[in-house]
């Protein structure tokens, strides 16, 4: 008899529905998957197989034939266990028949996801989220996960998700016993952020603290520059404990990438606190942007809507620095392969630090840097034009001297510092309502001549300081949006002279570079 | 056969111009080209005179003529009166003729050599801007257009309006270090580019030490600004002292590699400059004062910081501790004194006030 089970796949974060189809003939004893399976579906059959017969049911000795539809596209992972072992009992007539020994009706509106142990358990799958919402959006009304997968599954509305824990349990549900449906949650927003380090352990380097406050509250791109053992590390650190807390629908894009790649926490089920995605500068590419044969997201799109830290910048390989360039404009990576093209979301904001030169102590006030001109010069090439361009803030950050170590003060706690961030992020999220941009740093010219107006005091400061610290003209717009960032942070409506004034402190690179 | 193309000759010869004033001091250029076939009369080596003889053609210098002509360089030979006179004298071992790019007015006036090391500091380049802007007005700036120092006097002097003057160690078709063109380009506009060497020159290890006697030689002092124990600086201080010339240094830090050199010159008699009118002092010139400015109406924030920098640098942190203002505004009271040029960022982070 024919069997037909509806299982779903993922390309990219796009989900298609894939039909289980298994037939089972007279003929040697045999067990054939087909449909473009990759090698974890082939040795699905041994999964099946054992899952099936530890579950307490027959397994068939005839010949099997698993067909996954549509035949012509590429199928991956372990996803289709559940859907293939509920083929071989419907269609061996163990499950899911009624007395005519037809199938029954209500096997059509499920669509069942899960790999199985050997023991018939169903275990944890990667991409349920997204499957969960592009099944919704196709007009699925039912469907079968493991439990391991619940706490996921349980912020997806429109939707009746049905975990469930082993093979038996499934075929309960089929059969028509009462099915227990998951409790949908609301997502819970604001919590507190798990940072390793905190701005009140951060002793003096209050001009560096400021400029992290700016950063987070606009999303700005920051480059901090400073010799070794200045501290650069530790201020990156801080930073998601300042990250103005996700919105409801940032939550749920960020938490579908991780879902996809398998980074996402079982416990919570969701992303509510900004990634914080730190790549060694030996990682590649690939790894970077996304990629593979399975057109996997990479370490940019694991930092949607959060933090992407490259410690120790120049140290990257140039290619893997300058494929950023894009995604940094468009907020989205491409990857495209031979098979597919996918795209993925990559709305980050960049985080560096770099040494201002190879020994680290140019323009140090307590060391004397050894390198030559040129050698500086090579070191500082290592980051393009282009690059430093899409980064907002530039800051330098020197060594604390002892005195400041020891001495107790009373500084800010990072919990103060993301209020004034948050405040000023609601600002921003009020005023760019229904556009695509969420915060300062993204504005199009359009907007930054409409929110960045400058009074006649503001214009003059600004003219100044390019003639005075000879800024280069790719400053100008760098400028604005920090300052209208500034200002959001004071709850000003408009930009003073004062907020271009300290706006332009943070363009370090600009005037040494003259 | 007029002189000046005689001196052509003996530049396009490439011998070196040691070997060629050494030929000189017994004969004069016209009868070393008249009876130059006559060995007696003056004494070297086989390979000058192969040299000499192999470029004593008049078609050859007519073609080097013109080849300068459609290239735009000008020249100027010893046989001319806009030679600089203050190079023409035994100890510079003046150059046969001196190619150069600009107005070579710029060296009739009266000459202060600015130069230092190539890796600078930020205080080197402070240093050499602040007195480099004051002297400008009183003298022609001459350096040798190297990255570091000299690079900064030539922009300062640039930017101050004044006259610099730039001696290459390489042929004008080649300037080094190509990270500095840009300024070649400005000087040759503004001020005058100069080299003893023919045009195609490449630069070598041996013509930058050369050309720092002519730098030194068309000055009447040699400041030196940073230099470390081994300097390049300092063969233009020790080619200025052989000239009887003057040798200023800017004193440094004692414990600092870029300040050894500076403060040896000092030790060993170099005059010790602190700001620039000690050189005009010492020559007693005055500078035309310049325009009051005008005073600057500071707010009550950056009013209590300058205060507070004026009693000494201050790093950003220290000021916070001290100004008890918020950090938002001290950046802003900051960022303002810095636009009006009244405070500078000595290293990263650490203010003082720009006197």
């Amino acid at each position: 008899m024919l069997a037909k089970i509806q299982s779903y796949a993922l390309n990219g974060l796009d989900g298609y529905g894939v039909a289980v189809e298994v037939d089972i003939h007279p003929g040697l004893p045999g067990f054939d998957v087909v449909g473009l399976p990759d090698t974890a579906i082939k040795e699905s059959r041994e999964r099946v197989r054992s899952a099936v017969k530890n579950s307490g049911y027959d397994f068939t000795a005839r010949k099997i034939t698993v067909n996954l539809a549509p035949a012509n596209t590429k199928k991956e992972g372990p996803v289709f266990d559940l859907a293939i072992a509920l083929g071989v009992l419907v269609s061996t007539e163990q499950a899911g028949v009624d007395g005519g020994r037809k199938p029954l009706a209500a096997l059509n509106e499920y669509v069942f996801l899960g790999e199985l142990s050997l023991s018939g358990a169903v275990t944890r799958i990667n991409g349920v989220m997204p499957m969960l919402i592009a099944a919704r959006e196709k007009g699925v009304k039912k469907m079968v996960i493991p439990r391991a997968n619940a706490n996921e599954a349980r912020y997806i509305r429109g939707i009746d998700v049905y975990p469930v824990s082993t093979l038996r349990e499934a075929v309960g549900l089929i059969n028509g016993e009462v099915a227990e449906v998951l409790e949908h949650s609301d997502v819970v927003l604001g919590q507190t952020t798990r940072a390793s380090e905190n701005l009140k352990f951060v002793k003096g380097q209050y001009a560096a603290k400021r400029a992290l406050e700016i950063a987070a509250a606009g999303g700005h791109n920051i480059l901090m520059i400073g010799s070794p053992g200045g501290g650069k590390t530790m201020l990156a650190k801080c930073l998601p404990g300042i990250l103005p807390d996700m919105t409801e629908e940032e939550a749920l894009e960020t938490t579908k990438i991780h879902s996809v790649a398998a980074i996402l926490d079982a416990e919570r089920g969701i992303v509510t606190t900004r990634p914080f995605r730190s790549p060694h500068h030996t990682t590649s590419k690939i790894a970077l942007t996304g990629g593979g044969p399975a057109a996997k997201p990479g370490e940019i799109s694991y930092a949607h809507n959060g933090v992407l830290f490259l410690d120790e910048m120049p140290e990257y390989p140039r290619a893997s620095l300058e494929i950023l360039r894009q995604p940094l404009e468009d907020g989205v990576v491409t990857v495209s392969r031979a098979a597919r093209t996918v795209e993925y979301p990559a709305n980050f904001m960049l985080v560096a630090s770099m040494n201002p030169c190879p020994c680290g102590y140019y323009g140090s006030a307590t060391h004397t840097c050894t390198c030559s001109p040129s050698q500086i010069q090579k070191y500082l090439s290592r980051i393009s034009g282009p690059l430093l361009d899409r980064i907002d803030l530039h800051i330098e950050v020197d060594e604390v001297n002892y005195d400041d170590l020891t001495k107790e003060t009373d500084t800010e706690s990072s919990e103060c510092v993301r209020e004034r961030v948050n405040m000023a992020r609601g600002i921003q999220t009020a005023r760019y309502v229904g556009s695509d941009v969420h915060c300062n740093a993204q504005m199009t010219s359009e907007m930054i001549k409409k929110y960045c107006a400058l009074d006649e005091k503001g214009e003059k400061i600004l003219q100044n300081a390019f003639d005075k610290l000879g800024m280069s003209a790719r400053a100008y717009t760098r400028i604005l949006k920090v300052a209208r960032t500034i200002a959001d942070l004071e709850g000003s409506d408009n930009i003073h002279a004062k907020h271009i004034a300290e706006a332009v402190m943070y363009r370090s690179l600009d005037k040494a570079v003259k | 056969m007029i002189l000046s193309d005689i001196y052509l000759w003996l530049s396009y010869s490439h011998v070196p111009t040691s070997k060629i004033n050494k030929i000189l001091e017994h004969i004069s250029p016209t009868e070393l080209w008249n009876s130059f076939d006559d060995e007696s009369r003056y004494r070297s080596d086989d390979k000058t005179i192969n040299a000499l003889k192999r470029t004593r053609n008049l078609e050859y210098i007519e073609r080097a003529k013109l080849y300068l002509e459609t290239n735009n360089i000008k020249y100027v030979t010893r046989a001319d009166p806009i030679y600089p006179v203050s190079l023409a004298q035994r100890e510079t071992d003046p150059p046969p003729v001196l190619y150069y790019k600009g107005d070579i007015r710029n060296l009739s006036a009266p000459s202060i050599a600015v130069v230092g090391t190539r890796r600078a500091s930020q205080y080197g380049r402070y240093v050499s801007q602040k007195i480099v802007d004051g002297l400008a007005g009183a003298f022609t700036i001459v350096s040798g257009m190297a990255a570091g120092i000299d690079g900064y006097a030539h922009a300062a002097a640039l930017s101050a309006g004044g006259k610099t003057a730039a001696v290459l160690g390489s042929g004008l078709f080649n300037p080094s270090p190509i990270s500095n063109i840009k300024l070649f380009d400005e000087i040759c506009e503004k001020g005058v580019v100069l080299s003893e060497y023919t045009p195609d020159t490449h630069a070598s290890v041996y013509t930058f030490p050369q050309r720092n006697r002519i730098i030194s030689g068309l000055c009447k002092g040699t400041l030196v600004v940073e230099a470390a124990e081994r300097s390049g600086a300092l063969i233009t201080a020790d080619c200025a002292l052989e000239q009887g010339r003057d040798v200023f240094a800017v004193p440094g830090d004692i414990d600092k590699p870029r300040s050894v050199g500076t403060n040896k010159l000092i030790k060993s008699g170099g005059i010790a400059v602190t700001c620039a009118e000690d050189i005009l002092e010492y020559y007693s010139v005055s500078t035309p004062p310049k325009a009051e400015q005008k005073t600057l109406a500071l707010d009550f924030a950056e009013q209590q910081v300058l205060d507070i920098l004026s009693e000494g640098e201050k790093s950003f942190d220290a000021l916070v501790m001290t100004c008890g203002m918020t950090v938002p505004e001290l950046n802003t009271a900051l960022s303002s004194l810095m636009i009006y040029g009244l405070i500078h960022q000595k290293a990263k982070n650490l203010y003082c006030v720009s006197k």
